[in-house]
């Protein structure tokens, strides 16, 4: 059995002239039409706010504006890096992402096959539309539900484990607990809507590859096994290299909403370090230097990881 | 060729909503961009074409969060056009971090409104205002005092709040007299503790026995073991305020030293502190208080003693015993009674109820609105809410929202209860008015805090329970106004704050060792440089020697 992976684009010999360039580009012109809002949005709030960066090597003073504030060099990267807290934020920082990414994803792959593997189409939905409605709560609303089951007072859980005898756990204020209370609150979360890109990875596989399985006498595991997974590889490879690139985000509204002071010691990212120092303190030199520290980190892990996924994989972005 | 048009005016209508969502916000009027160099002297307007209105966008704080911003159709705005010739737009702007990240947000884009309220994640206006005017975004305002000689004599009547908002010999700040002094205090069920036999506590100790009887002895009868002894919530630097009347037994009440006894500095310091730490332990320990308080926002606490939960806290006097608030506690417990409690008295004899900082709101006038040539517009708003204007702001409309009685009293009587200024529906209307209209006169206080019957039929008087509060020992530490915070504050205030929290919770074991390492820890932080900066500003301010 032969895996199905995307063709290869096409890259034209012929020598690059600046009339090819324009004739190429006004016989697609109505594709390119197609992308100018896309285009005007990336050039407007991805691209243009590029300039203002350099804010991170100055000594950013509103009055002055952007071009007039003194530079100071790396200072601001300095001051983060050498800040008393900073291997605490990088690894929690760190830890929280990896196992979004590491339990999100196996979950949302398995969420995914279960919903193409059903048979009971009004079952398929209703599954879909339950497991998609937290991804539409606000991290607000989540806490609110997140200390009804949780409160060692009357959470709902903690009732559970009194019953057994058990005595009630701290979980929002426990380090040993709050942890594992933000990553299964994502994955509570996010998984539901994770699962629309697998899902449909899985539905544009071809249906003969499933059905000469079957005529060969494939189990339904087999066929998930041979066919569904191999068939999503590249969307796997595609969603995990995307997610190298944002390492460094761990989910600002997240743990801004369910941390606490008593769990500041694994619960504190960089994000929320930044807000507190930077935006609270007025730094915003500091915090933007912050964000391009962030920002430079990303691209370095997207391209390693680009190219282990080319050699291993021979799947890349890139 | 028919589905390329259609694909056309789709990308059309696409590209259009783009550009669209990245127009700045309309707003009613267009405001001036921002010049470096000050605008040129306004021409004066022949006597026969009336002026050009003057447009002033005003940020502040709401005085019910939950309530809203006056609609657009709103009197006031009519009436401030026809009178002031000013275009009032009135923005609320959030409290604590949400609201001073807006601010610095529109400060590093040099945006600043024209008349706005500084906000402080940690209640330090002085500092938030000093950040500003250090960074030439804030104009003075001491020129703009004569123009509006009633607010002067009203509001801006406090010499050492003025002092505090002059920095490099200018007013920068127009300080709005402090919401009433001392108005939080301990308070305890005192239908628990007779249903339970108990006397009010005194002690720490006779506290802690009132609270492991409230938390196992059934004081509600419901059969069910649902109550605590203490509520509360972190807030603020350390353990908050929420709890100074513990740490005040201790003599060690607040962040700083302020007491008079022993040397100006942080409170850590002092051999007491860590003994204090114990005792709070000891009652978190026992959980003998509500263990949801570290995570607990102020919103929460409140809904939880309205739900009986816990039989021991300290409160705002009008958070408690205002009509509106109380209400949901009274229809859940019509038999209840809470009492204020005077400072419990420490080992050593030591009794502070918590710490008076005297801190006010702070407003300021944006350089840019100065460069506009703004200044005598918003000196002349400010000035009509000190007078014409304040009976509107403050209440709404005589005769309509509310009435003034034969003794000079505010009243709603025999008016539309919907109408009444009293009512949620009008709580819209008058946003303003803790921020920008009242002044702590008596018939403010009276109209305010009205004695009412409980569902029992108790006479419940609010005024009471603030005069008990006014009268216990506090610790004036208005000081802590001069007091900036050190550069890299976030990384002290969590080393300061997580640090107490480990040990009250017992995540870190509290001794000699690990306290020591704890106070090291601190220094360093720069602990030892931050007391000399502060205890210099307070020289300096001359308030302490």
């Amino acid at each position: 059995m032969t895996l199905k992976t995307l063709p290869p684009i096409s890259r034209s010999t012929e020598k690059f002239s600046l009339k090819n360039f324009f004739h190429s580009i006004w016989r697609q012109r109505w594709l390119y039409f197609l992308m100018m809002p896309t285009l005007i949005y990336f050039a407007i709030f991805k691209y243009g706010p590029l300039w203002n960066a350099q804010i991170a090597f100055k000594d950013f003073k509103p009055l002055l504006g952007v071009m007039g504030s003194p530079w100071v060099g790396f200072q601001h990267f300095e001051t983060f890096v050498n800040s008393f807290y900073f291997t605490d934020l990088l690894t929690n920082t760190v830890f929280f992402s990896l196992a979004k990414l590491i339990l999100g994803m196996p979950l949302a792959i398995v969420c995914a096959i279960a919903l193409h593997e059903t048979w009971f189409l009004r079952y398929r939905t209703f599954v879909q539309t339950v497991i998609y409605l937290p991804h539409f709560l606000s991290w607000v609303i989540m806490f609110g539900v997140l200390l009804v089951i949780l409160s060692p007072g009357n959470g709902l859980l903690n009732a559970i484990i009194e019953q057994f005898g058990g005595d009630p756990i701290p979980f929002l204020t426990s380090p040993n607990h709050f942890r594992w209370v933000v990553i299964f609150s994502d994955i509570w979360k996010e998984t539901g809507w994770s699962t629309i890109l697998y899902l449909a990875a899985l539905l544009a596989i071809s249906p003969d590859l499933y059905e000469a399985a079957a005529v060969d006498g494939a189990t339904p595991l087999q066929r998930i096994w041979h066919i569904s997974i191999p068939g999503i590889i590249p969307v796997i490879v595609l969603v995990t290299l995307l997610r190298m690139g944002n390492i460094l985000d761990a989910g600002f509204n997240q743990i801004f909403v369910l941390y606490s002071v008593p769990v500041y010691s694994v619960g504190d990212i960089i994000d929320t370090w930044v807000y507190r120092q930077g935006v609270l303190q007025f730094q915003f030199s500091l915090a933007t230097a912050v964000g391009f520290f962030k920002g430079v980190i990303g691209l370095v892990l997207i391209l390693i990881s680009n190219q282990i996924a080319k050699r291993v994989a021979q799947q890349s972005l890139f | 060729m028919k589905s390329w048009k259609m694909i056309f005016i789709v990308c059309l209508l696409v590209v259009s909503q783009v550009l669209a969502s990245c127009a700045p916000a309309a707003t009613p009027t267009e405001e001036p961009a921002a010049t470096e160099a000050p605008a040129e002297p306004t021409v004066e307007p022949s006597p026969t074409t009336p002026p050009e209105p003057v447009d002033i966008v005003l940020w502040a704080q709401a005085t019910v969060t939950e309530a809203g911003a006056p609609p657009d159709d709103w009197v006031a705005y009519d009436i401030i056009r026809e009178e002031l010739n000013i275009n009032l737009t009135y923005v609320i702007v959030p409290t604590g971090a949400d609201g001073e990240a807006k601010i610095n947000a529109a400060a590093a884009a040099n945006d600043l409104p024209d008349l706005f309220q500084m906000v402080s994640a940690n209640n330090d206006n002085r500092g938030a205002l000093l950040r500003l005017v250090d960074l030439g975004l804030m104009a003075p305002v001491g020129d703009m005092m004569p123009l509006m000689p009633e607010r002067v004599k009203l509001h801006y009547n406090d010499q050492l709040a003025l002092d505090l908002v002059t920095f490099y010999g200018e007013q920068y700040g127009l300080p709005e007299p402090p919401p009433i002094p001392k108005r939080e205090g301990l308070v305890i069920r005192k239908d628990w503790l007779d249903k339970l036999g108990l006397d009010v506590p005194t002690t720490p100790e006779e506290l802690f026995a009132v609270a492991e009887a409230f938390t196992t002895q059934d004081p509600d009868g419901n059969g069910k073991n649902d109550t605590y002894g203490f509520g509360g919530f972190l807030n603020g630097e350390g353990l908050g305020t929420r709890f100074d009347f513990i740490m005040g037994a201790y003599g060690v009440p607040g962040v700083w030293n302020f007491t008079g006894n022993g040397d100006f500095g942080l409170n850590v310091r002092s051999e007491n502190y860590p003994e204090a730490l114990a005792y709070f332990k000891s009652l978190v320990d026992a959980k003998v208080i509500d263990p949801d308080w570290p995570t607990l926002t102020r919103d929460d606490f409140r809904a939880r003693w309205k739900q009986g939960s816990f039989g021991i806290m300290w409160e705002d006097f009008a958070a408690l015993t205002n009509k509106s608030n109380y209400e949901p506690f009274d229809t859940n417990f019509p038999d209840a009674e809470w009492i204020p409690v005077a400072a419990p008295t420490g080992p050593d004899g030591d009794t502070y109820y918590g710490v008076y900082t005297g801190r006010g709101q702070i407003f300021g006038v944006s350089q840019k609105a100065a460069d506009d040539g703004k200044k005598e517009a918003i000196a002349r708003l400010l000035e009509w809410m000190a007078t014409d204007g304040y009976y509107l702001l403050g209440f709404g409309e005589e005769g309509v929202n509310f009435i003034i009685d034969d003794n000079g009293n505010i009243s709603t009587e025999g008016l539309d209860p919907v109408q009444a200024y009293t009512a949620p529906e009008r709580q819209p209307y008058t946003q303003m008015r803790n921020q920008l209209i009242f002044y702590n006169s008596e018939q403010e206080i009276v109209a305010r805090y009205p004695t009412y019957e409980t569902i029992a039929g108790r006479l419940m008087d609010p005024m009471a329970f603030l005069g008990f509060f006014q009268n216990e020992p506090w610790v004036d530490g208005r000081g802590i106004q001069v007091i900036l915070p050190p550069a890299n504050a976030a990384d002290f205030n969590r080393y300061y704050t997580e640090g107490l929290i480990q040990f009250v919770l017992g995540q870190k074991e509290l001794n000699d060792e690990t306290w020591a390492e704890y106070l090291a820890g601190l220094d360093s932080l720069g602990a030892a440089d931050y007391e000399a900066a502060a205890q210099q500003s307070l020289i300096d301010a001359g308030l302490l020697k």
